[in-house]
């Protein structure tokens, strides 16, 4: 549902360059796998769509409006790799943070479908302090999901959650993508995800290699 | 055991004298809103806060007092309002500080606290005869405040109450998340920001119930026992706020009967529920560990 446009986008943090002239565009309900060795900038680019980094003017399109003119990105829902950001140890349950986190005018009843599945929905009144790694990370994949996203961003969405999981979760992915949802995954294991994606921008050292899959009908969008 | 002043039980002399009813009145307030401000500070790790917001707010007090009985200017009609505007002010400078240095940001902590600690240390030793009214800052003196501060304290605890009601989203997605909330379009600068001045307003008052040197325990020591035990964020938030005023009125009462003070009092007690809390959490987590591991042991035997 959302076009993304880079156009020759260069970034670095201090003294260092991180990403050189990267160049793509994805089409409404495009799939992207981004892929590359740690500390290639595949982070980096994540940050710079999401409005974290700063970028110049007219570097990064969202439905082809210059990124700095957006004053949320709620459209665009969002898995951090690590959630290094959230303040633990504080009881709070996963219902009062999605509750939180939504703003959209998404239902209870849809609320619970996408608990059911995702696989939370029998933890919804846990207390997050006493869920595993994996029972949290899917915990913010449905956050990410909450308000309706038009755009999906997953950083490493599947690392640490077991084999049965991964399957349901690139299961839902992939109808969210069926429904429209333009989707940029960023990945070390390719192959979890390999027929679905339309895309492939490959980051070594910073620099990119985007090109689109053959793949008949997707091809078309 | 009763006052040795009056001999009379501390619900006996609350029926009689309006100075306890005012104290009682300001302890269920004060108990009420420090852990509900003090949960928030916690999360975002700001615990040490308080205790700066307080010390800066001194340095207020001593100037107000400076002000009223060394230069005999008397239109400042109680130091506490200058302990306020000082508060503020700390909280500003505080989140200034917190910008410039922003992958330090406890710096700005120490900076604020030595330059309200240094401020206070002069205008004491400016004047003689207001030592006694210095002691009552720094360990409270909750007996002795006046109809208009219980007024005072319950419409800023209204105000903090509306703010907390209406932006309840918000302030949980700032404190547990700021990135997230960042992504969100929410202003989280501007957030942070009334959220230390709610703060700063409450910890200047708070100054009146237990002292300067004690006011961040209210906030802070509730809050670290109710998270022993809190099953979810309200019911935390609920428990917090039932251990304050637990240790408030018990801490008033007991300061009554064994004339002791008040502020310390309370604190004490505050102290108490925390580790009584803390011991039951680790005996009942390793009973329940054992229960476990016997549970898996017989399984295993079963099989």
């Amino acid at each position: 549902m959302m076009r993304v446009t880079i156009d020759n986008l260069t970034f670095g943090y201090d003294y260092r360059t991180v990403l050189k002239n990267v160049s793509f565009k994805l089409n409404s309900g495009d799939f992207l796998a981004v892929v590359g060795n740690n500390g290639s900038g595949k982070s980096t680019l994540v940050k710079c769509i999401l409005g974290i980094n700063k970028v110049p003017n007219n570097k990064i399109l969202l439905d082809d409006i210059d990124i700095n003119l957006y004053k949320s990105f709620i459209n665009i829902g969002y898995v951090p790799q690590k959630f290094d950001d959230f303040n633990y140890e504080f009881p709070i349950t996963v219902n009062e943070i999605l509750m939180a986190s939504k703003y959209s005018k998404i239902t209870e009843a849809e609320k619970l479908e996408l608990l059911d599945k995702i696989g939370i929905l029998e933890i919804q009144n846990e207390n997050i302090n006493n869920l595993s790694g994996g029972q949290l990370q899917r915990v913010f994949i449905v956050r990410s999901l909450m308000n309706n996203p038009k755009l999906l961003i997953l950083d490493k969405p599947t690392v640490g959650v077991d084999h049965d999981n991964v399957k349901n979760f690139y299961k839902t992915v992939q109808e969210l993508n069926a429904s429209g949802i333009t989707i940029i995954l960023i990945t070390h294991n390719i192959s979890e995800s390999k027929d679905m994606f339309t895309h492939v921008l490959s980051i070594i050292d910073g620099e990119a290699n985007f090109r689109a899959l053959d793949r008949g009908e997707k091809e078309d969008d | 055991m009763t006052n040795i002043l009056t001999n009379a039980s501390f619900f006996e002399s609350l029926f009689k004298y309006e100075f306890l009813q005012y104290a009682l009145i300001t302890g269920i307030i004060i108990g009420f809103l420090a852990p509900l401000i003090g949960s928030f500070v916690v999360i975002r790790r700001l615990s040490f806060i308080a205790d700066t917001l307080s010390h800066f707010s001194l340095a207020g007090l001593s100037i107000g007092l400076y002000i009223i009985h060394v230069l005999g200017y008397t239109f400042i009609s109680d130091p506490i309002y200058l302990g306020i505007i000082f508060s503020v002010i700390g909280a500003i400078f505080i989140e200034y500080l917190r910008g410039i240095y922003s992958n330090y940001k406890e710096i700005s902590m120490p900076i604020v606290l030595s330059l309200g600690t240094a401020l206070s240390a002069i205008f004491i030793s400016l004047g003689e005869d207001y030592s006694s009214l210095v002691f009552n800052y720094l360990f409270g003196s909750i007996l002795t405040v006046t109809f208009d501060f219980v007024i005072l304290i319950l419409i800023v605890s209204i105000i903090v109450v509306v703010l907390i009601v209406v932006f309840y989203r918000e302030m949980v997605i700032i404190s547990f998340d700021q990135s997230y909330a960042r992504l969100l379009g929410i202003k989280v600068r501007s957030f942070q920001l009334i959220t230390t001045l709610i703060l700063a307003v409450v910890v200047s008052l708070s100054i009146e119930t237990v002292g300067v040197l004690l006011v961040s325990s209210l906030m802070i020591i509730p809050v670290a026992a109710a998270m022993k035990v809190g099953k979810s964020f309200k019911n935390t938030l609920f428990i917090a706020i039932m251990f304050s005023e637990v240790s408030t009125i018990g801490g008033l009462w007991a300061s009554y009967h064994i004339n002791i003070p008040s502020g310390a009092t309370i604190v004490l007690i505050n102290i108490m529920i925390l580790l009584i809390v803390v011991f039951y959490k680790r005996i009942f987590t390793r009973k329940n560990l054992a229960k476990k591991q016997s549970e898996i042991i017989l399984n295993e035997k079963m099989k």
